[in-house]
C-alpha cells in the first residue's frame, strides 16, 4: 500500500459558488438535496453499509424520500398501525422456545449500558423471565459519565462480558479509518457488530437480541417484516474481499506489521460456525414499540442511569450515546461527509417519537448541528497519533504520524463534497439546509 | 345588569389581574385614567405596586388626585389595594416625604429590617400571612369587605413600607409579622384599604372582592 | 412559657407570651412549557408532554396551590418567550401569584411579561450574561418582580455550577457567590433548581440549598427532586427554604395537593391553612 500522504489542502474552486451544474458528487451521493416534509433529514444520508467492504471508492446507498417523507418516517408511521400485542406475543414465544429451564443464560444482549442496552437487558429479564448475559465491546475511550453507567448497569444486575482491544491495534485501525474513509467508528462498529456472534457460538447461547432495527432508520423496509438481522452485515465467507479501514488484509499484515491475533477481533464471525450453533439475531425493536426517550426513563428509573452532565458537541441532547469520546469526532465527520451532523440524527428520532415538533427540530439543527467538537479534541488528536516507538511499522505508512487539530481540519476538507459545500469568504458553509429549504 | 367598578389606570401596577378578580366576581370593569370617569364611578378601586413617591407623582400628573378625593366624598364604595391603600394616608415617608392623599390619617413606614427580638428577617414582608381582628379592637367584619372571611386567614402579600394609622378604629385587621403588626385593612365609612393582594388571595381574596361589588 | 395553651401555633416561635409569626411556607407548582404543552423531564432531559397547562393550573389552583411557576423550556432555542397566551388564559382563572421565565432578556421583555399577568419574572441565562439586567428590572418594576432561576449542578469537588439555556450550557460560575451577587444586584427572590436532582423523584438536594440559605437575605424557593411527601418535610425542616416547588409528584398526579398540605400541617409545618 502507499504511504498515507499528509492532506493536501483542496481546490477550493470547486467549491465556489460559480461552479454549479458541474458540481463534483463523491460516495455516489444523489446530487440532488432533498429534506424530509416530516422530519430533519436529508437524502444524503447512508445506509447501514457492509463495513467489511467499505473502501475509498465505496458508493454510498442512501435513504429514500418518497412524495417527500423519508422511508424512516414510513416506517415510524407504520409502527402505529402495527398490532403490538400480536407481536408482544410472538416474543413470549421466542422466549419460551429459548429460556433454559435451569437459570442458566440463554441470551444475549449486546450493548454498553447506554439507555438501550440496559432496556433491553432488564425487560428481558424482569417482563419476560430471560437469563440474559450481557456483552460490551469497549468504547474507544471512555467518558466519566459512560462508565459510571456502565457500572450501574452491572449493578442492577447482570453479568456482563467486556472485550477490550489490544489499545495499540484499535489506535491504529481507527487512525487509518480516519484517513481512509474519515470514518473514526469504523473500528468499533466491526468490532461490536461480529462479538455477540462469536460469543454466541463460542457460549453456546444462540439467541441474540439487538435494540432497533435499523429500517426504523430507513434502511430497506424489507428487513423490518423479519425480526432476524441479514447474514450480510455480520459474517463474510470470503477473506480476500475484506477490507478494514478501507484498507486490504494483506496491506494490514504486509504493510502495518499486524498478525492474526491483532485483527482477528475485527474480522466477521465465520459464517460456518455462526449456521451450525444455529446463532439468530432478533431485533426487540421488532416485538416492543421502540421509544428511546422511554428507554432513557426507564433506564433512569430502574437503574440510576444518569444523563451526561453537559450537552454533547453539535446536539442538544445529554442521553444518546454518550459513553465514548470518539462520538464528538464520528458526528462531526456525518457532519463533513454528509452535511448530516448530530442534532440532526437526534431531532429526526425525537421528530419521529413525536417527541418534539419539527419546527423545534429545524431550530436545534440550525443552532447545534456541526458544532465543532472542542471538548475532548485534544485527547482524541493523541488518541489518533500513531506513535514511532510504539508501532515503528505502522508509523512509516504515515507521512505524518502524528494527528492534530490542522491534519483533521485539512482531512476534513478533503472529504467535503462540492455538491454539499461552498466556501463563502473563507468560511465552510453547507449549499443545502432543512430551514432554509423551508 | 352588571355591578360597575372603575379601576384607576395612573402607570402603576398590574391592572390585568385585579380586573380579571373584579370581572370573576361579576364587575363590569372599565379601566380609566380620566378624572371624570373616576369621580363619576358607581365604584372605584385603586391598586398599585411600587413606590409612595412614584404612585402620587402618577395621580397628580392626570389630575386625578382631587378626582379620587371627590368620589371618596360621594360615600360610594372606594378600594386602595397594596399602594393604592397607602397612599390613602396622610404621609409616606419613601424616598423621603411626600404627601399622599390624606383619605385617613396616619403616615406609610418601613417594614422594620428586625423581628422584635433584634433578629434580622427577610424584607420585603412576602408570602401568605394570616390576618386578624386587632387585639383590644371592637370592630366586627360582618357588613364590611371582610363579611364571611375566616379569622386567622391567610393572604398573599408583598410589601416593603406599611400603613402606621392614626387611628385605631380605623385598623380593621391586622398581619403579625415576626412580631410586628402591620395594617393589612384599614376602613373609614365607604373607604377600604387593602395592604395584601386579594387578586392574589385565592378564595379569600375573592370572597372581598365580591363583597366590595355586591354587598356594600 | 406556659400560659397553658396546648400546641405551639405553626409558625411562631414564643418569645415570652409574644407568639411571633413568619409567612408560611409556600407550595408552588411548578410548570415547565413547550409551544403549547406542559411538559416534565428527568435532569432536564427526555421532555415529555404532559397535556395542556391550563388544565394543570385550574386543577392545582382548585386544590389550593399558593403560587404557580411557567417557565419556557425553548425560550432560548427560539429566542423568544413565548407564554403571553399562556398567561393571559392562566389570570382568568388563577387568582394566585404567578412568576414566568425563560428567554426574558429585557427590561422590555419584563414588562411584556408583567403586562400579560405575570407577578414576577424569572431570569437566569441573560443575567448571567448580563448581571446589570437584575437591577435594571427591579428599579422598574421593583426587587420583589425579580425571581432569579438558579440551575445548579454538581460539580464533584463539593460545590455546583450554575448552567444556563435550561440546563445544556456551564457558565463557569459558582451558585452560592452567584446567589449572593444577584441578591446584591437586586433579586427580590432565587429559585434553586438541582439539575441533578431534576425529575428523579429522589429528593431534594439539602447540601445545596443549606449552602445557598445560608447567604440570603431573601427568600429561598427550591426545586428539584422531590418524590414524597417526606421529601418536602426535610427540606423545609433541614434548610432555610422559604417554599417548595413541586412538578413530577403533582403533574403524575402522585399527590394532591390538598394530600400535600394536609402532611405539611399534620408535621407541624407552616403553611397556609385552607
Amino acid at each position: 500500500m502507499n504511504k498515507i500522504l499528509y492532506p493536501q489542502s483542496v481546490d477550493e474552486k470547486k467549491y465556489s459558488d460559480d461552479h454549479l451544474g458541474g458540481l463534483d458528487v463523491k460516495y455516489g451521493l444523489p446530487r440532488k438535496v432533498t429534506f424530509c416534509t416530516k422530519c430533519v433529514i436529508s437524502n444524503q444520508r447512508p445506509n447501514s453499509a457492509v463495513e467489511y467492504e467499505h473502501r475509498e471508492d465505496t458508493k454510498k446507498a442512501t435513504i429514500v424520500i418518497d412524495g417527500g417523507v423519508c422511508d424512516a418516517c414510513k416506517a415510524a408511521e407504520a409502527k402505529h398501525k402495527t398490532d403490538w400485542a400480536l407481536r408482544e406475543k410472538e416474543l413470549v414465544d421466542l422466549c419460551n422456545r429459548y429460556r433454559s429451564k435451569n437459570g442458566s443464560f440463554d441470551c444475549i444482549v449486546s450493548g454498553s449500558g447506554g439507555k438501550d442496552s440496559f432496556f433491553q437487558s432488564h425487560i428481558l429479564k424482569y417482563k419476560f423471565g430471560m437469563h440474559p448475559l450481557t456483552v460490551t465491546w469497549a468504547p474507544h475511550i471512555y467518558t466519566d459519565w459512560g462508565w459510571k453507567n456502565f457500572q450501574a448497569w452491572i449493578h442492577s444486575g447482570f453479568d456482563n462480558y467486556l472485550y477490550t482491544p489490544n489499545g495499540r491495534v484499535h489506535r491504529l485501525l481507527t487512525r487509518l479509518a480516519v484517513d481512509k474513509l474519515f470514518h473514526p467508528f469504523q473500528a468499533f462498529m466491526l468490532g461490536q457488530k461480529s462479538y455477540s456472534p462469536k460469543m454466541a457460538c463460542l457460549l453456546n447461547i444462540p439467541l441474540i437480541f439487538y435494540g432497533e432495527n435499523e429500517a426504523e432508520y430507513g434502511n430497506p423496509t424489507a428487513d423490518m417484516a423479519a425480526p432476524t438481522r441479514e447474514w450480510k452485515y455480520f459474517t463474510h465467507g470470503d477473506q480476500s474481499k475484506i477490507y478494514l479501514s478501507g484498507v486490504s488484509l494483506s496491506d494490514l499484515r504486509e504493510d502495518f506489521g499486524l498478525k492474526e491475533c491483532d485483527l482477528d477481533p475485527y474480522m466477521p464471525a465465520d459464517p460456518q460456525r455462526v449456521a451450525d450453533s444455529k446463532v439468530e439475531v432478533h431485533y426487540l425493536g421488532y416485538y416492543l414499540k421502540w421509544h428511546p426517550q422511554s428507554c432513557y426513563y426507564y433506564a433512569v428509573e430502574n437503574g440510576g442511569f444518569q444523563a451526561s452532565p453537559e450537552r454533547t458537541p453539535g446536539t442538544y441532547s445529554k442521553y444518546n450515546s454518550i459513553d465514548d469520546k470518539i462520538d464528538d469526532l464520528h458526528y462531526y465527520t456525518t457532519f463533513i461527509k454528509f452535511g448530516i451532523g448530530r442534532a440532526t440524527y437526534d431531532a429526526a428520532q425525537e421528530i419521529r417519537s413525536s417527541d418534539i415538533t419539527r419546527e423545534e427540530g429545524v431550530a436545534l439543527v440550525k443552532k447545534f448541528d456541526g458544532e465543532y467538537p472542542s471538548r475532548f479534541a485534544d485527547e482524541l488528536f493523541r488518541y489518533l497519533s500513531v506513535d514511532e516507538k510504539e508501532m515503528p511499522q505502522a508509523s512509516k505508512m504515515f507521512e505524518k504520524p502524528v494527528m492534530d487539530k490542522e491534519y483533521f481540519a485539512r482531512l476534513a476538507d478533503n472529504f467535503r463534497s462540492p455538491h454539499l459545500w461552498r466556501k463563502v469568504g473563507g468560511e465552510w458553509k453547507l449549499r443545502h439546509t432543512s430551514w432554509q429549504q423551508d | 345588569m352588571r355591578p360597575n367598578v372603575v379601576v384607576v389606570d395612573y402607570g402603576l401596577g398590574n391592572l390585568l389581574s385585579v380586573t380579571m378578580g373584579l370581572e370573576h366576581c361579576g364587575a363590569e370593569v372599565e379601566l380609566t385614567s380620566e378624572p371624570r370617569k373616576v369621580e363619576k364611578a358607581d365604584r372605584l378601586v385603586l391598586p398599585g405596586v411600587g413606590a409612595f413617591k412614584d404612585g402620587m407623582e402618577g395621580l397628580r400628573s392626570r389630575g386625578l388626585v382631587e378626582a379620587t378625593k371627590a368620589f371618596c366624598d360621594t360615600g360610594r364604595p372606594f378600594l386602595g389595594i397594596c399602594l393604592g391603600m397607602q397612599m390613602m394616608f396622610g404621609v409616606g415617608e419613601e424616598f423621603g416625604l411626600h404627601e399622599g392623599l390624606n383619605l385617613l390619617p396616619g403616615k406609610v413606614i418601613p417594614v422594620p429590617a428586625t423581628g422584635v427580638d433584634g433578629t434580622p428577617h427577610k424584607v420585603p414582608h412576602l408570602g401568605w400571612s394570616e390576618i386578624s381582628s386587632p387585639i383590644g379592637s371592637t370592630r366586627i367584619w360582618g357588613g364590611t369587605v371582610l363579611d364571611g372571611v375566616a379569622p386567622k386567614s391567610a393572604v398573599y402579600f408583598v410589601h416593603s413600607y406599611f400603613a402606621s394609622v392614626g387611628n385605631n378604629s380605623h385598623l380593621l385587621a391586622e398581619a403579625d409579622y415576626d412580631g410586628h403588626k402591620l395594617a393589612a385593612v384599614v376602613n373609614k365609612d365607604n373607604l377600604y384599604g387593602c395592604q395584601f393582594h386579594p387578586e392574589k388571595s385565592g378564595t379569600v381574596g375573592l370572597k372581598m372582592l365580591d363583597n366590595f361589588i355586591n354587598r356594600l | 412559657m406556659g400560659n397553658g395553651s396546648s400546641a405551639i401555633p405553626r409558625g411562631s416561635r414564643i418569645d415570652g407570651a409574644v407568639r411571633i409569626y413568619m409567612p408560611k411556607t409556600r407550595l408552588i407548582a411548578r410548570l415547565d412549557i413547550k409551544g403549547p404543552n406542559l411538559i416534565k423531564g428527568i435532569h432536564l432531559e427526555g421532555l415529555r408532554v404532559m397535556g395542556d397547562p391550563q388544565v394543570y393550573a385550574q386543577k392545582y389552583y382548585a386544590e389550593g396551590v399558593d403560587e404557580i411557576i411557567y417557565i419556557d423550556s425553548v425560550a432560548s432555542l427560539y429566542g423568544r418567550n413565548s407564554l403571553h397566551d399562556i398567561i393571559s388564559r392562566a389570570v382568568r382563572k388563577v387568582f394566585i401569584p404567578i412568576t414566568v421565565g425563560g428567554g426574558i432578556r429585557s427590561v422590555q421583555d419584563a414588562a411584556e411579561m408583567l403586562r400579560a399577568g405575570a407577578d414576577k419574572v424569572a431570569i437566569n441565562t441573560a443575567a448571567v450574561h448580563r448581571p446589570e439586567l437584575i437591577t435594571e428590572i427591579a428599579r422598574r418594576f421593583g426587587s420583589q418582580c425579580v425571581t432569579l432561576s438558579i440551575q445548579a449542578k454538581a460539580n464533584g469537588r463539593g460545590g455546583w455550577e450554575v448552567y444556563t439555556e435550561n440546563g445544556r450550557e456551564h457558565s463557569g460560575l459558582d451558585v452560592v457567590e452567584w446567589a449572593k451577587r444577584t441578591q446584591d444586584l437586586g433579586a427580590g427572590e432565587i429559585l434553586l433548581t438541582s439539575v441533578d436532582r431534576e425529575g428523579t423523584q429522589k429528593g431534594f438536594d439539602l447540601d445545596l440549598l443549606r449552602a445557598v440559605g445560608g447567604v440570603l437575605n431573601i427568600p429561598l424557593v427550591a426545586s428539584g427532586g422531590m418524590g414524597t411527601l417526606q421529601h418536602m418535610e426535610e427540606a423545609i425542616v433541614a434548610t432555610k427554604t422559604d417554599a417548595v416547588a413541586i412538578a413530577s409528584v403533582l403533574h403524575y398526579g402522585k399527590h394532591s395537593l390538598s394530600d400535600i398540605r394536609a402532611y405539611a400541617l399534620a408535621r407541624g409545618l407552616n403553611v397556609r391553612e385552607l
